[in-house]
């Protein structure tokens, strides 16, 4: 069974159920008795479990089920929603999570069967029952420990049956029915495994000769895995199939031994009565005690039956070390959007309005019309390329809600953790972000968001103390401000104690004494994203993970962000996330250098200065200037950047004062062009820039390329 | 590999000859995207020294490499009928190749392509075959071994 290419709709979808259930599970610790979120979360159990079933997740699909089970009981008021309860199911969503990992990384659910959350879920129902409430709960509960107990029993052979070869396809009933057709037209079904040499390079080459060859002889029902993963490399050295030929097993094997690079070859003729019992159990319900035991003394001799029992063991040995390697191989699943079909249909109406601008200006180059009937034609063409883009731009965005949506089960676990009373209050979910930023901003706003409750919030004894409510508040406010999109955490706890910052920062010889007295509130609030600062040790001692709030900030920067730190003692601080929109447009300023036209991002720049050539300073023979009390190192770019050109005369300078981090540096320049939105455009792989000065190109109005200078490798 | 090989025996292939000093040269036409004519190019500062620069190619940002300084020949001298040629190689990005002169396109059969003779003396060459048209003797370009980076030359 082929279920590779729907693996990605199970991710996605697994994941909105967890995400259901994490949510729904939430409100139900609040209030246990709300019909409606039990309802919800029943059936987002029972889908999930149907899902995992399909997509042949055996563990995954057990663990759902007691879980379905539990909300059952819950359902039919035969349980009563407790901590315990909601902490054993959170348990479990954590391992359902775990599973989700493993198969969005290599495909396979993982080994973990989760026995101990199973018990507990198990426990609960059994608990209950014994209580002593109703007979109908007894009842049940002895029924899913009999279910249960046929499932652990089962989770056995069907791990082993992993390790089989082509036992391992399954069986749709198309295929069963070919080879039963061919059966009966004495036609011969040979299992297949072949194993290429490690050595070999074209893996996927080699797999298409073979299926080439066996091809000529006959047909290949059915493969492990499929053809088009064959085909795209995605296997390791072995692959299985399943062959009807009317040629002799010798000959088959001769012929996919005559490939070269082939390894060895194992082929048998396939027993029909077992290969249909293993299909079986991988479609039905693994519940059904019945096929249970059927596939218990199945599974075993599910290993190639009779004939020649020699190749098997062998056989057996070499793809258990193989499926390791399997797991490591396997690419993980590719990155997809899920576009609003609304914004797909604005997308389809400006192309079509775009081929009527093209038509119309066709149409005008062979007629003889007056001048402004081009101009006109010309801004009819601008509007639909610039709603074009934005609308393609729009595409690639998605809301942050699935990010900051894990947030509050975070908090309420860091809540019961720190034994801090907290909430979380969260707004602007729906704001949307480019998706490759969505994907990253997730770790550093769960850095600020454990640094808010760990560090931020105070003890409930100082906050009383204080005059504080005994619950802490945490704020995840998102928010588009112009080409920007703000993400601020704020926290109404203690606040950075910036003379500890300080005394640390002396202690570990950062800075020193004498610094320390001059700096502003501000630098030394900046001393924290230094990478040799944790703040665990630095603002209290609550032991925990040390967050590393330059990881924060060197992540933010990578998306062409910044964050920055308003704080104030005793009262809370905000931590403010500003990212660009897209990373596909940035906002730069054009600069002309020796005639030649470039562009720096206009995030990295500080500000734009007049120097006078007499104010150039030298320290330690480099060029600096004295700008309003801070040495800052001079850079011409006419020089780094090997422009021939004569330079043109002045006495004075156009200095860019570009920062990186803490750091400054001043680029002088020849001219300023002015600010300009520009699109960045890979130069390639053909180029190799060894000085990585250059970032990207960007094509100017008049179709000239420009260059985008990098100020971070400057400085 | 070897289907490719036996179906090319009996093909005849296309190749845009070009002009590089006084030699001519093949170009297989599969590989060619596009031929344009000099345009200003943008010089990228620290990189090898047989890239031109990059050019705008309908909205694409396309790497320019000199086939003269790539050859260890004189640096080229923009004229009138220097051009520049666009190849992509089957999944890669295209790049651009600067040459003197396009004079024209010729169809050779496998028959009129000879193998190169190896000079040992010279480890690297970019040329897979000579190809006869007519009287003119066409060096056949490798653009795999132009493109690629083998020498940091």
């Amino acid at each position: 069974m082929d279920v590779s290419q729907y693996l990605g709709i199970f991710l996605d979808e697994t994941n909105e159920h967890l995400q259901t259930l994490s949510d729904q599970l939430m409100i139900l610790e609040n209030e246990p008795e709300n019909e409606d979120t039990i309802n919800e979360i029943f059936r987002a159990a029972h889908s999930l479990k149907g899902m995992a079933g399909t997509m042949g997740y055996k563990r995954m699909q057990n663990l759902t089920h007691d879980m379905e089970n539990v909300f059952s009981e819950v359902r039919n008021g035969k349980i009563k929603v407790d901590g315990h309860m909601v902490d054993i199911l959170f348990q479990a969503l954590d391992a359902l999570e775990e599973y989700r990992e493993n198969i969005s990384e290599n495909q396979d659910e993982g080994t973990n069967d989760n026995e101990p959350i199973i018990k507990e879920l198990q426990a609960i129902l059994n608990g209950e029952a014994g209580g002593g409430d109703a007979a109908p709960a007894k009842e049940s509960a002895k029924k899913d420990e009999a279910k249960d107990a046929a499932k652990e029993e089962a989770a056995a052979p069907a791990a082993s049956g992993d390790e089989g070869k082509w036992n391992d396809i399954v069986l749709h009933e198309p295929e069963q029915h070919v080879i039963s057709e061919a059966i009966k037209n004495n036609s011969k079904v040979f299992g297949i495994t072949v194993y290429i040499q490690e050595s070999c390079i074209l893996k996927a080459a080699r797999a298409f000769l073979v299926f080439k060859a066996l091809e000529e002889m006959g047909e290949v029902i059915t493969s492990e895995p499929s053809v088009q993963d064959i085909e795209d490399e995605k296997f390791d050295f072995d692959f299985s199939l399943y062959f009807v030929t009317e040629a002799e097993i010798d000959k088959v094997k001769e012929a996919v031994m005559s490939v070269s690079e082939i390894d060895h070859v194992i082929a048998d003729v396939i027993d029909m009565d077992k290969a249909k019992i293993a299909s079986e159990d991988d479609e039905e319900e693994p519940a059904n005690a019945h096929t249970e035991e059927h596939t218990e003394t199945a599974a075993p001799a599910a290993a190639p039956p009779s004939t020649s029992n020699a190749p098997a063991p062998a056989a057996k040995d070499t793809k258990g070390g193989d499926n390791k390697k399997n797991a490591a191989n396997k690419p993980a699943v590719n990155r997809t959007v899920r576009v609003d079909i609304e914004k797909l249909d604005v997308l389809m109406n400006l192309v079509s309005e775009l081929i009527i601008a093209k038509n119309s200006l066709v149409s005008f180059a062979t007629s003889e019309n007056s001048h402004s009937g081009f101009n006109e034609q010309i801004e009819y063409l601008e509007s639909v390329t610039t709603n074009l883009h934005e609308s393609v731009m729009k595409v690639r965005m998605v809301p942050i809600e699935s990010v900051v949506n894990k947030f509050p089960r975070m908090i309420r676990d860091l809540s019961k953790k720190l034994d801090k009373q907290m909430e979380l209050h969260m707004s602007g979910e729906e704001t949307e972000l480019d998706r490759t930023v969505v994907d990253e901003i997730g770790d550093p706003l769960m850095h600020l968001l454990r640094n808010s409750a760990d560090h931020g919030l105070e003890h409930i004894d100082l906050r009383r103390e204080r005059g504080k409510s005994d619950v802490g508040q945490i704020f995840l406010d998102a928010y588009q401000d112009g080409n920007n999109v703000v993400i601020e955490v704020r926290d109404d706890g203690n606040g950075i104690d910036t003379e500890a910052v300080k005394r640390k920062a002396i202690e570990r010889g950062t800075i020193t004494p004498e610094q320390g007295e001059t700096m502003s509130e501000k630098e030394i609030i900046d001393l924290l994203f230094l990478p040799s600062f944790s703040t665990a040790k630095v603002v209290s001692d609550v032991s925990g993970r040390g967050v590393g709030l330059d990881v924060v900030r060197s992540k933010i920067g990578a998306l062409g962000g910044d964050v920055s730190v308003k704080t104030k003692l005793g009262e809370g601080s905000t931590w403010t996330i500003r990212l660009p929109l897209t990373l596909a447009i940035i906002q730069a300023l054009m600069v002309v250098v020796g005639g030649e036209k470039y562009a720096i991002s206009l995030g990295s720049i500080q500000t734009i200065e007049d120097v006078a050539e007499e104010d150039i300073k030298y320290v330690e023979a480099r060029e600096v200037i004295n700008l309003r009390d801070t040495v800052i190192p001079i850079i011409r770019l006419r020089d780094i950047l090997g422009v021939e050109t004569e330079k043109p005369q002045s006495s004075n300078m156009v200095v860019i004062i570009v920062k990186k981090g803490d750091q400054l540096a001043g680029l002088v320049v020849d001219e300023l062009i002015g600010q300009q939105e520009i699109v960045i455009k890979s130069l390639g792989k053909y180029i190799n820039c060894s000085s990585r000065l250059i970032s990207g190109a960007t094509i100017l109005g008049d179709g000239e390329v420009a260059l985008i200078l990098d100020a971070n490798v400057l400085i | 590999m070897d289907a490719l090989n036996i179906a090319r025996e009996y093909d005849t292939v296309q190749y845009i000859v070009i002009k590089i000093g006084e030699e001519q040269y093949g170009i297989d036409i599969s590989y060619i995207d596009n031929i344009v004519r000099m345009q200003s190019i943008t010089r990228v500062p620290d990189v090898q020294p047989y890239f031109a620069g990059v050019i705008n190619i309908r909205g694409e940002v396309v790497p320019v490499m000199s086939l003269r300084l790539k050859m260890g020949l004189e640096p080229d001298e923009y004229v009138n009928k220097t051009r520049i040629i666009i190849v992509k190689l089957e999944n890669n990005a295209p790049i651009g190749l600067i040459v003197d002169e396009v004079k024209e396109v010729v169809t050779l059969d496998e028959t009129s392509i000879d193998e190169v003779i190896r000079d040992s003396k010279v480890d690297e060459t970019y040329i897979n075959g000579i190809g006869k048209n007519g009287d003119t003797l066409i060096s056949l370009l490798d653009l795999n071994a132009v493109i690629s980076e083998k020498d940091n030359s």
